[in-house]
């Protein structure tokens, strides 16, 4: 071993560092450890108005008898385990209160499923997701000027709608789609900051977490998604032969651009009234999970369409469920189901 | 009967302004095989994109039953005088992802046509030329599941359902094997006999000479900017000719 003397330098600093770094501690520390003294000596009683001072004297009287009673509880009576039972839920009940938003997700879960199929199958997923952001915009400015949130919003989805569909024929979507994204996610905001509520209702619209539909806008979003959802089932051949032989439609006589243009108002339809309804996160599990889930096993579109509708009645009535028995967000509900289902039925088909 | 159906005179085709391909002359008549040969950018899709009427000549013009004078106005005009043109696409182009059977695939051209694209009682015709074929026990059969060869004939059979009288095949025998390949040609050389016109894309200068009986040979423009220009050969000059170029290259 070497002797202290020839010990490097850094190393003989070590104990000056130490000490330090224990002064250190002792000055930071002091206050915190003082904290209580402090603040037992600036009461808010004594800067507080006589209304709040009663409510603090009532809970310091409270809390007095629950001490009280805890430090007598143990002579009174021993501890015993109390079963904790569940809320009961009363489900007639609960689906009869939620009636108008059960039945427009159930309309959106049909119409998205069968479009979120052909949205995959197209590749367009990109298109779907900047959708809700450009409707926000719209919604955005519904609400940052006091008026309905579905007819802005309709204007600004047609306008992103052109722009796509132009910018589709330019050959520029592939970087016209992203920026619609990120422009929507930024311009929502931006429409609405410094407005309190709205941008609370704003982040409610994306995150979906408290959902609820009034008759009015059930009345508009259930009829129309469902037109929407059929006429995107009749049309299964042509969405089959634009795909596949774009020559031969027209051949035939067909302008692929326009029929594009249609299933592009479809979806954009679908998004805007699911949107504007349930939240992003709704119309998103909805267009994409149940079409992820069924498409490993299809073996030909009308059943595919068939079952992927069904199956997002099935993620919203398990999701539903969870949402009521675990007290969680319903949309993040649907969505976790739907992606467990997914995942499950993409492990599953490796197997076939 | 050497019935012509339809004749591109002085045609020049392109985009934007901009000429990509120029024909003197081109026929095509009943019971005919036109082959369309040339490398890759020469042209070959836009000649044919212009002689079906869905590209409108910038200089020239397009005829339909020339015997008869009628000017070419696009595929609205060729439909109007009862002419049904055909598509065959490559196998190897199908998005294979798609969930669909052999009844499906081959249903593509006749559901162009339907209201909706709906085939209804128009399934029967489909089911009736696979049978013809030989392939009716592929229309349940997942098409992704066949092979390419099967693909192949199954859209074949689709194409010729709806009873074209001009049929374009867009690189027909792509990706076959030398079996598969030999079956297709047998099968469109029986049909150029029962008087369908055809019209074969390819760069497969053996499988034209098997079928065309002439070769609208595409060649590229030695400077940017111009035109390939469109040269009608005889399959077995195209061989004596590919042959000379072989060797010039050495």
């Amino acid at each position: 071993m070497k002797p202290r003397s020839m010990r490097r330098p850094a190393l003989r600093a070590i104990p000056v560092l130490g000490q330090r770094a224990a002064h250190l501690f002792i000055v930071l520390l002091l206050p915190l450890l003082t904290r209580p003294c402090f603040a037992q000596a600036t009461r808010p009683t004594d800067q507080v108005d006589q209304g709040t001072a009663d409510i603090l004297k009532q809970l310091e009287t409270g809390k007095a008898d629950r001490a009280a009673t805890e430090r007598s509880a143990p002579e009174a009576a021993p501890p015993q385990e109390q079963s904790v039972e569940p809320p009961q839920i009363s489900w007639s009940r609960l689906i009869y209160d939620f009636r108008f938003m059960l039945a427009t997700a159930g309309a959106l879960g049909v119409s998205g499923a069968v479009l979120g199929l052909f949205v995959l199958l197209r590749r367009e997923a990109l298109v779907a997701l900047a959708i809700p952001q450009v409707v926000a915009v719209g919604a955005a400015i519904g609400m940052r000027f006091g008026w309905p949130t579905l007819p802005p919003a309709l204007i600004v989805a047609l306008i992103a709608l052109v722009y796509f569909a132009f910018s589709k024929r330019w050959g520029a979507a592939s970087w016209v789609v992203p920026s619609f994204y990120v422009a929507g996610l930024c311009l929502s905001f931006l429409i609405i900051a410094n407005h309190g509520q709205d941008v609370e209702d704003l982040q409610r619209l994306f995150v979906g977490v408290d959902v609820a539909v009034d008759p009015a806008k059930a009345a508009i979003a259930i009829p129309v998604l469902l037109v929407v959802g059929a006429a995107c089932v009749l049309l299964w051949r042509r969405w089959l032969l634009l795909a596949q032989a774009p020559a031969a439609a027209e051949l035939a006589g067909l302008k692929p651009e326009r029929w594009d243009t249609l299933f592009l108002t479809l979806l954009t339809i679908v998004m805007l009234l699911g949107t504007d309804s349930l939240g992003v996160v709704m119309v998103l599990s909805m267009l994409f999970l149940p079409a992820a889930a069924v498409l490993p096993w299809a073996r030909r579109l009308p059943s595919a369409m068939g079952a992927s509708a069904l199956l997002s009645l099935v993620f919203l009535a398990i999701g539903f469920y969870l949402s009521n028995r675990m007290n969680w967000p319903l949309s993040q509900s649907v969505g976790g189901v739907g992606f467990a289902v997914l995942a499950l039925s993409q492990f599953a088909a490796r197997f076939q | 009967m050497n019935y012509r159906l339809i004749e591109v005179r002085e045609g020049v085709f392109g985009y934007g302004g901009r000429a990509v391909v120029a024909v003197d002359r081109l026929e095509l008549s009943r019971g005919e095989c036109l082959g369309i040969f040339g490398p890759n950018g020469s042209g070959k899709t836009t000649l044919v994109r212009g002689v079906t009427g869905l590209l409108p000549p910038m200089a020239g013009q397009v005829l339909h039953e020339p015997a008869r004078g009628q000017i070419t106005d696009g595929v609205a005009s060729y439909r109007q005088q009862g002419m049904r043109i055909g598509y065959l696409p490559q196998h190897r182009n199908i998005e294979l992802h798609w969930p669909m059977s052999g009844l499906d695939a081959a249903g593509l051209a006749s559901s162009a046509r339907r209201l909706f694209g709906w085939l209804g009682p128009h399934a029967k015709d489909v089911l009736a030329m696979m049978r013809q074929l030989g392939i009716e026990h592929l229309a349940s059969r997942r098409f992704a599941d066949l092979s390419g060869g099967q693909q192949q004939r199954v859209l074949l059979a689709g194409a010729l359902a709806g009873n074209p009288t001009v049929l374009i095949l867009d690189e027909p025998t792509e990706g076959l094997d030398v079996r598969s390949t030999q079956d297709l040609l047998d099968l469109l050389r029986h049909f150029i006999g029962e008087g369908v016109a055809m019209m074969i894309i390819s760069h497969e200068a053996d499988d034209l000479m098997q079928v065309a009986q002439r070769i609208a040979w595409l060649h590229p423009a030695e400077h940017s900017g111009q035109p390939s220009r469109v040269e009608i050969v005889t399959p077995a000059a195209l061989g004596e000719r590919i042959l000379q170029a072989s060797r010039r290259a050495g």
